[in-house]
């Protein structure tokens, strides 16, 4: 080009490969102009592996790979890094939004037919990445060390097991170990760092060529290359560059709008991003009481549990990926999109996402024989999707493809909206069906509302001290600084060293004690576990109905049980403020729910024989006082299970502050460009 | 407007405010990445002020703490001692009034020292060159430093650097600067803490 100047002709004499890749791929690629929102996700899959990968290589400098460190230094990088808890947490975030996304991005696949001849390779090269991502998900899931990183991989590697012969070899290898173990965390480090990113990143440059090697298909399935304008190029197409760049700069914007409110105000999501168990580091010889997979698994977990077969429940979960594969030569139909398939096909594409959806939940809950029973059928119509599709697209009447590609083709946006409802109708019913579970929140008992106040100082210092003084005679916080806490909740740092911090330790070092953790095991029966993470692990309202139910009962070793945690090897440590309570006979529950009453009287039938309890020597404490200081107590461990929440929460305010501000320029922009664009 | 229907300046523009706020974003999201370059809190723990009961050490003696991960020389220097360092010529030394040394700024003098404590000489013990730990020879005159020239001091055996009783450089040797003196403040006469300033009167 005649205009080139300076730089960029010295560049393109020496090394032309650059712009003609440049041109090949953005410049002069030229898309189809019809691209609606179901083509945003391929984009953002892109953006969430760039934050993937940024983020790894940043944990990556203080993480440590060993059966020893690695939950510590998880912990290490929530709190003594700086910031480093942003990075943790956008590294799971991204975790489940690459799932999100690549989800969609599949559908949008499905919708439009964009498996179909000519974009056979492109359908399996995605395929593949999706199986590559699933590999690697779960491998960095064990990193963290925590309950669920084990137990998860102990199931998943046990899947192995279930080949017939060689399964238990097969599983002993991958372990390299009698069970998971540090050599088994160090080799799916190395995996999942080193091995699978390398994978991931060559399928999806492949992935890519392939797609600009045949071109981009649209929502009207039809090609774009059959009208060409004078100079060759598609008259419906539209370069890539500038065009869709600006185009797809404003879903990323609100993608990390999303994305950081996610990260800054909810990291957790509930329990479904990071789990709950996993905030306990792993335990060879304990299962936590419900164990699941992280959701974007859970689909196939649920087929894997709804077949009673080892050997059969895997051949599903490995078919139901697999049949994925050979879908391009399944759909037969004449037509690539839905616009133009026949009636089965557009109740099919409504069914699908219901029936993954339904799995997907299911697969998180714990079985009932309902839940089992829907698991069942929506397995069986999860695989009706793909076997019936090789029927009907022969047998069902489509409707005509236009000539060209339309630019208001599609069903509109409240068409769009009635298929969403259907779809969450489809979902919301049959689970409302097989009902919820049954069972108490708090072990025998329902949980007491808990509300924490993290800014409470007041309140901090005062369950600080109960910690020091009643706590940590047992249990450690030793992925906690003392001079963190003194700074955070404002206690002076000479004060805290004179009453809380014990002989011998400094201020900056961990809250560690000094009883041997094998004396303990003996004395107690089990180690008492570290109270760190406790009220993340358990949730604030169970310690907090915990430490109140205590309760006087000579059969126990100790002398007292637990209506929260039975048996547990535990003494009353707060003994001496509350008093002991001893069991009296209280009212039962009704089975609608209500208090049993006498018929006649109208009192209370006092049927349970530890219904109430009743405080015959008194502590230190009133009733009230009591309360007052284990809310206190509970308040300080909520604190000190994630101490950046509050900071977290006021960053998080900013940052999305600031891409909403970075929104106005980029609609603009968009625009700008787009408005000539018919 | 131009002739082909598209209206560059508002183009230009609205380029330009994007690429303006998104340059901010993305030195927004740099910042967790840079600072989690800084010391961590365990660092911090691991470098916090050391405390040194310094009554017991004698006349003439050194003795070395460490000081994040750094050694720190502490040297009781007699009267005599002191007045020799004062002695040294000009063109010994290649600093004699400590004016490029890195030392806290309530340090003074030639025995670079608090006011009042210039007995105790406290300096990190690496070699201002590339960092060996010099060698303490109080020995005056010992014959492989140069025999009766030789007053006592610092000798860097990596590269031969010499220093004087005040953690002086001599001229003509490697190093470039005096040897550092690191920030610290007296408790009580006995106990010295390295790492937390002085206050300045």
């Amino acid at each position: 080009m005649s205009n080139e100047t300076g730089f960029a002709a010295w560049l393109d004499s020496r090394m032309p490969t650059l712009k003609r890749e440049w041109n090949r791929h953005m410049a002069e690629y030229y898309a189809p102009k019809n691209f609606n929102f179901w083509y945003y996700f391929g984009v953002l899959s892109m953006v969430v592996l760039v934050i993937q990968l940024i983020t790894g290589i940043w944990l990556l400098m203080s993480y440590q790979g060993s059966s020893e460190q690695a939950f510590a230094s998880v912990e290490y990088i929530m709190r003594d890094v700086d910031l480093g808890w942003v990075i943790r947490y956008a590294h799971s975030t991204g975790a489940s939004a690459f799932f999100m996304v690549i989800y969609l991005h599949m559908f949008r696949g499905l919708m439009y037919g964009s498996y179909k001849a000519p974009r056979e390779l492109v359908w399996i090269f995605g395929m593949t990445i999706y199986v590559a991502l699933m590999a690697e998900a779960f491998l960095g899931y064990v990193l963290p060390w925590g309950q669920m990183s084990y137990w998860g991989a102990q199931v998943i590697i046990s899947l192995f097991g279930a080949i017939p012969v060689v399964g238990e070899d097969i599983v002993q290898w991958i372990r390299g170990d009698y069970l998971i173990s540090g050599i088994t965390l160090n080799r799916f480090m190395s995996l999942h760092v080193v091995a699978l990113p390398i994978i991931l990143i060559a399928l999806i440059v492949m992935h890519i060529i392939a797609l600009h090697d045949v071109g981009s298909n649209n929502p009207d399935g039809v090609s774009i290359k059959k009208h060409l304008d004078k100079d060759g190029n598609p008259i419906d197409g539209i370069p890539f560059f500038p065009y869709f760049v600006i185009h797809d700069l404003v879903p990323i914007v609100v993608f990390l709008f999303v994305f950081c409110a996610i990260l800054f105000f909810m990291p957790e999501m509930g329990g479904y991003f990071l789990e709950y168990a996993n905030f306990e580091i792993a335990n060879s010889l304990k299962t936590p009481e419900h164990i699941a997979p992280v959701w974007y698994f859970t689909p196939y977990y649920s087929m894997l549990r709804a077949v009673p077969d080892k050997l059969g429940g895997f051949i599903t979960m490995a078919a139901a990926i697999a049949i994925l594969f050979v879908l391009p030569w399944l759909d037969r139909s004449p037509v690539r999109s839905i616009r133009y398939k026949g009636i089965v096909s557009r109740i099919a594409i409504l069914m699908l996402p219901a029936v993954f959806i339904i799995l997907g939940y299911l697969g998180v809950k714990a079985p009932t024989p309902e839940r089992t029973f829907l698991a069942q059928i929506c397995t069986v119509l999860y695989f009706c999707y793909f076997i019936g599709i090789f029927f009907w697209t022969k047998m069902e009447s489509t409707k005509p493809e236009p000539d060209r590609i339309t630019m208001d083709g599609g069903i509109g946006f409240w068409r769009t909206l009635g298929a969403v409802l259907v779809v969450a109708l489809l979902v919301i019913l049959p689970i409302k069906a097989v009902g919820a579970e049954s069972g108490k929140s708090c072990g025998t008992i329902d949980c007491d509302p808990f509300e924490a106040q993290l800014s409470n100082d007041a309140s901090l210092q005062n369950g600080a001290k109960l910690a020091v003084n009643f706590c940590m005679g047992c249990h450690s916080f030793k992925y906690s600084r003392w001079e963190r806490v003194a700074n955070d909740i404002g206690i002076p740092n000479q004060m805290m060293m004179d009453n809380m911090v014990f002989t011998g330790q400094k201020i900056g070092q961990l809250m560690s004690i000094a009883m041997p953790a094998d004396g303990a095991k003996e004395w107690f029966g089990a180690t008492p576990p570290d109270l760190t993470l406790v009220a993340r692990a358990r949730s604030p309202e169970w310690v907090y109905t915990y430490l109140k139910n205590f309760y006087a009962d000579p059969s126990r070793p100790l002398g007292v049980n637990n209506k929260v945690f039975k048996d547990v090897g535990m003494p009353h440590a707060l003994l001496d403020l509350q008093g002991l309570p001893e069991c009296m006979p209280g009212p039962v529950m009704a089975s609608n729910g209500g208090i049993k009453r006498d018929l006649m009287t109208g009192a209370d039938i006092l049927d349970d024989p530890c219904g109430r309890f009743e405080i015959n020597k008194a502590g230190a404490m009133s009733a009230e006082e009591y309360d007052v200081a284990v809310y206190d107590l509970v308040n300080f461990l909520t604190y000190i299970a994630e101490p950046m929440a509050e900071q977290r929460k006021e960053i998080g305010k900013k940052v999305l502050l600031f891409l909403l501000l970075l929104l106005v320029p980029t609609v603009l922009l968009n625009r700008e460009y787009w408005k000539g664009i018919h | 407007m131009t002739s082909d229907g598209v209206n560059h300046s508002r183009r230009k523009f609205l380029l330009g405010a994007t690429s303006v706020v998104g340059g901010a974003g993305v030195v927004g999201a740099a910042i967790p990445f840079v600072s989690s370059w800084q010391p961590s809190a365990k660092a911090k723990a691991a470098g916090a002020p050391v405390k040194v009961n310094i009554s017991k050490l004698e006349i003439g003696a050194r003795l070395v703490v460490e000081w994040r991960g750094k050694p720190v020389y502490i040297v009781r220097r007699n009267a005599e001692s002191l007045a020799m360092i004062s002695s040294i010529g000009e063109g010994v030394l290649a600093d004699a009034d400590s004016e490029s040394a890195k030392q806290p700024g309530y340090v003074a003098g030639d025995a670079r020292t608090l006011a009042g404590k210039e007995e105790y000489l406290i300096l990190v013990g690496l070699c201002t060159h590339l960092g060996c730990a010099p060698m303490y020879r109080p020995d005056v005159g010992a014959v492989d430093l140069g025999g009766d020239a030789w007053l006592g001091g610092f000798f860097c055996p990596c590269h031969g650097s010499k220093f004087d009783l005040s953690g002086r450089v001599f001229a003509g040797v490697p190093a470039p600067t005096n040897l550092e003196v690191p920030p610290h403040m007296y408790e009580s006469d006995d106990v010295v803490i390295i790492g937390i300033d002085s206050e300045v009167a």
